[in-house]
């Protein structure tokens, strides 16, 4: 195959000779962050602190690749925080109540999801966009938590039951398990997005709503199942949650949602709806965690790594943008041409 | 024709990448005479314009106004040498008000502050001359698509432009609203405004034009008065040596084909009221009616878009009214909406993406995995049976034609094989070569045993193509025209007056 030469007059529009996956960037950027700071400080290179960084992204980052679901569909759930905690809250107080932990673990799953129901009922019901119902679940959720917990983190008192030790685990003394459950999970969810039915239609729908209903998608019920499968997957995270720290206090995961979006964003999905990326968002994730582990490598104070995060939202969705710009002239450039 | 030309283009030029849109363009129009531009889409009709509005830079050629050769290197400069455009594609604000939209970015003011009552008295004249009769101060998304239209319209007037270029400025409008915009126009003449115009309904063009330019491939191919020129002989400029009807004759029906039906009785919801019908398999019926009639109400109802009131329907699975879009795609019945950018399509995905809406996304009898090479070979399928012009699947539907852009959302039905066919309009804003090829499509799923119920907005499309007209006028079925009553004369008066003409035997009237 040669080198398609711009200047022979062709009738044809161009066709990209190799699809370059949409994820390359964000990649590339973590990739050359890893390297500037491993390169001035050796030490982060080492297997355990970049494992340890996996390990600091699971519990964010499983919600992040639910997050890309509800950003495909063109929607938002800001009560992911409080799903966590409440979900994490329900399982830690069933374990203390004497629940086998693993099976506490596993209905806090559902509790997640039964508490996304109830996020995606009101808002399919009442016809109104998560991010306005999900405001005041957000609330409700922290509320009822708070009631359920007394204001007291809930620490299961006997520990002897496997699940305390599976998610600490450390496979050949570096990698987390519950890393492993995140890339997984993230595996699982990315077939979801882009190789099933499931994730077709709420990229239809993220697309163009009016035009996915008068398609015949059944558009409500896909916001449903999407809000569902947050709510699940937050309960996932909870219930893991509890597994890896022995705890869980009462204000943990009140401030994830903005994180969890940030990731989202950074990996280049994108807010309009109708495409997400899961890689991208695991990825974002990591570029998080990679900035406020590296500021502390370079012996900067901890707190600068919200303003250095901020600042990478920022230049992600401007760099987006710009892809974006270029490529809408591109397209305009070929329909006009007609 | 001694008179300096107001203005005249020579050798106009004008690439896109490998793709020319305009090749040799040259057009001559006189001062104070309404101008006419037809050709197919990608003749460089538009092309043109936009370069005479500054937003498009020719590569070559050059632009002389009053004879003198201008350069246009934006829309202010071409706002400065009296050159003002209206788009096809309206760009308002609906969520602002219609005096808002009027002087948007040249808000008069007093004492500092943007003065409602001055816009208001600004406009009055000009509104009343367009016969725009609303609530200035009421949201702009009030308005019926024809009246926003002259609302557009009147935005560009306010400028007192020397030269007016209306590119498709009726295709959104139904036909009172149409012949209001063509008293305009011809006032606006008497005033010594020079108007280009283009259009893809020749009747209108040949009811308003002095002059016609026909294009073809990025070339003026054709200059006359337009009482020298026939309708047939400007289809044959427009589409060169393809000599074809415009209307394709009816197919056979397919044999083996069992007869279907589909009836409905005393379905009342919107704007309609006890309607009553039945359609069979193998005719394609039309229904006319002015927009706000309720023939939209119609289809949206039939489809489970909307619900109804009351009123029932047997439609040839056996089942009544399906009481969402969902249920409706899977019973078979598809929509072709009115709006296909807003309402059928999802622009920035693919071709391969749109094709598979009503497979991948409304049916569930499918597998649950949606496979790339699956929905290709589907679009792949639709693209050669509907001829769609595309380099590749994966082009996003937004570089495609209007044209070629209806013929995914036909192909995404098409690929179900609907029983019931529900088509809105299906050829606003297409191209008559387009067109041509969607009278096919409708004849073909006709032929295939299918039910077709079509509305247009054009007249001879609804008499060219239908086996019966239903009419519709305000929300009540006034009448059905077939045979030999099927003429524009029958047609029309039912449409605009609810009634039959006077010289119509009662007993046809009855039916």
């Amino acid at each position: 195959m040669t080198d398609g030469d711009h200047s022979v007059p062709d009738s044809r529009p161009r066709r990209d000779r190799i699809r370059i996956p949409e994820e390359v960037g964000v990649i590339v950027a973590l990739l050359v962050m890893v390297a500037i700071i491993g390169l001035s400080r050796p030490r982060f290179l080492n297997p355990v602190n970049l494992f340890s960084l996996l390990s600091n992204s699971t519990f964010l980052g499983m919600l992040a690749v639910g997050m890309v679901f509800l950003l495909a569909i063109r929607e938002i759930d800001l009560s992911v925080g409080w799903i966590f905690n409440f979900s994490a809250v329900f399982s830690a107080v069933l374990m203390v109540a004497g629940v086998d932990p693993w099976l506490a673990a596993s209905a806090g799953v559902i509790f997640g999801a039964g508490l996304g129901l109830v996020n995606g009922v009101i808002a399919v019901g009442l016809r109104l966009p998560a991010i306005i119902v999900t405001l005041g679940t957000y609330s409700m959720f922290q509320g009822l938590s708070l009631v359920m917990n007394q204001g007291r983190a809930i620490v299961p008192s006997d520990t002897s039951s496997s699940f305390f030790t599976f998610f600490k685990l450390r496979l050949f003394g570096v990698v987390p398990v519950a890393g492993i459950v995140f890339v997984a999970l993230a595996v699982a969810l990315h077939l979801l997005l882009h190789r099933t039915r499931f994730g077709y239609r709420v990229q239809a729908v993220g697309s163009n709503p009016e035009a996915a209903r008068l398609a015949g998608i059944p558009t409500g019920l896909l916001r449903l199942q999407t809000l569902v499968l947050m709510g699940a997957i937050c309960g996932l995270s909870g219930a893991m949650y509890v597994g890896f720290r022995g705890a869980i206090d009462p204000i943990e995961g009140s401030d994830f949602v903005l994180v969890v979006v940030a990731a989202v964003i950074i990996g280049g999905t994108p807010l309009s709806g109708g495409y997400g990326t899961i890689i991208g968002a695991v990825v974002g994730m990591l570029i998080i965690q990679v900035i406020s582990s590296g500021l502390i490598f370079f012996g900067i104070d901890a707190t600068w790594s919200t303003f250095v995060t901020g600042a990478v939202i920022v230049l992600a969705v401007a760099l987006d943008q710009f892809i974006k710009y270029q490529r809408t002239r591109r397209i305009n450039r070929i329909a006009s041409g007609r | 024709m001694a008179n300096t030309p107001l203005i005249e283009v020579r050798h106009l030029t004008k690439h896109y990448g490998g793709v020319v849109a305009m090749a040799d363009m040259n057009l001559v129009v006189q001062p104070g005479t309404i101008h006419a531009v037809v050709g197919e889409n990608g003749a460089g009709k538009s092309t043109l314009m936009k370069v005479l509005a500054g937003a498009v830079r020719p590569d070559g050629g050059e632009i002389l106004l009053d004879g003198r050769p201008i350069t246009v290197e934006g829309p202010s400069v071409a706002r400065v040498h009296g050159i003002g455009i209206v788009y096809q594609e309206l760009s308002l604000f609906p969520e602002r008000s219609v005096l808002a939209n009027l002087f948007v970015n040249r808000e008069p003011t007093r004492h500092g502050l943007i003065s409602l009552t001055a816009m208001e008295e600004q406009s009055h004249a000009l509104l009343d001359q367009l016969g725009l009769h609303v609530d200035l101060r009421a949201p702009l998304a009030r308005l019926s698509i024809g009246e926003q239209q002259l609302v557009e319209l009147c935005r560009v007037l306010i400028e007192r432009p020397r030269l007016l270029i209306l590119d498709e400025p009726n295709s959104a409008l139904n036909r009172a609203e149409t012949e209001r915009l063509f008293r305009v126009l011809d006032a606006l003449r008497a005033q010594g405004i020079t108007i280009l115009y283009v259009s893809h309904r020749l009747e209108e063009v040949f009811s308003i034009s002095d002059s016609i330019t026909i294009t073809r491939n990025g070339r003026d191919v054709l200059t006359a008065r337009t009482s020298n020129l026939s309708i047939a002989e400007v289809i044959e400029g427009m589409i060169g040596q393809q000599r074809e009807a415009l209307f394709p004759p009816p197919l056979p029906v397919k044999e083996g084909v069992a007869e279907r039906g589909l009836s409905v009785s005393n379905l009342s919801g919107g704007r309609l009221r006890n309607i009553s019908f039945s359609a069979r398999s193998g005719e394609i019926v039309g229904i006319a009616g002015l927009e706000g009639s309720g023939v939209s109400d119609l289809l949206s109802l039939l489809f489970g878009n909307t619900r109804a009131a009351h009123g029932m329907a047997a439609f040839p699975d056996g089942g009544d009214l399906p009481r969402s879009p969902t249920e409706a795609a899977r019973r078979g019945i598809c929509l072709v909406p009115a709006d296909r950018r807003k309402n059928g399509l999802m622009l920035e995905k693919s071709i391969l993406f749109n094709i598979s809406n009503v497979a991948v996304g409304a049916r569930n009898d499918g597998p649950l995995t949606f496979l790339h090479g699956k929905a290709l070979e589907r679009a792949q399928r639709q693209i050669e049976s509907l001829r769609i012009k595309a380099a590749s699947a994966l082009l996003p539907v937004n570089a495609l034609s209007g044209g070629n852009q209806q013929k995914v959302v036909i192909g995404k039905w098409l690929e179900i094989g609907p029983d019931v066919f529900l088509l809105d309009d299906p050829t606003r804003g297409v191209d008559v070569g387009a067109k041509r090829e969607i009278y096919g499509l409708i004849r073909r799923m006709s032929a295939n045993g299918g039910i077709v119920l079509f509305s247009s907005t054009e007249l001879p499309e609804l008499i060219g193509l239908s086996d019966r007209v239903l009419i519709i006028y305000q929300g009540r079925l006034v009448g059905e025209v077939q045979g030999d009553g099927l003429d524009s004369r029958n047609v029309l008066h039912l449409v605009n007056t609810g009634e039959w003409p006077d010289d119509v035997p009662a007993k046809e009237a009855v039916q």
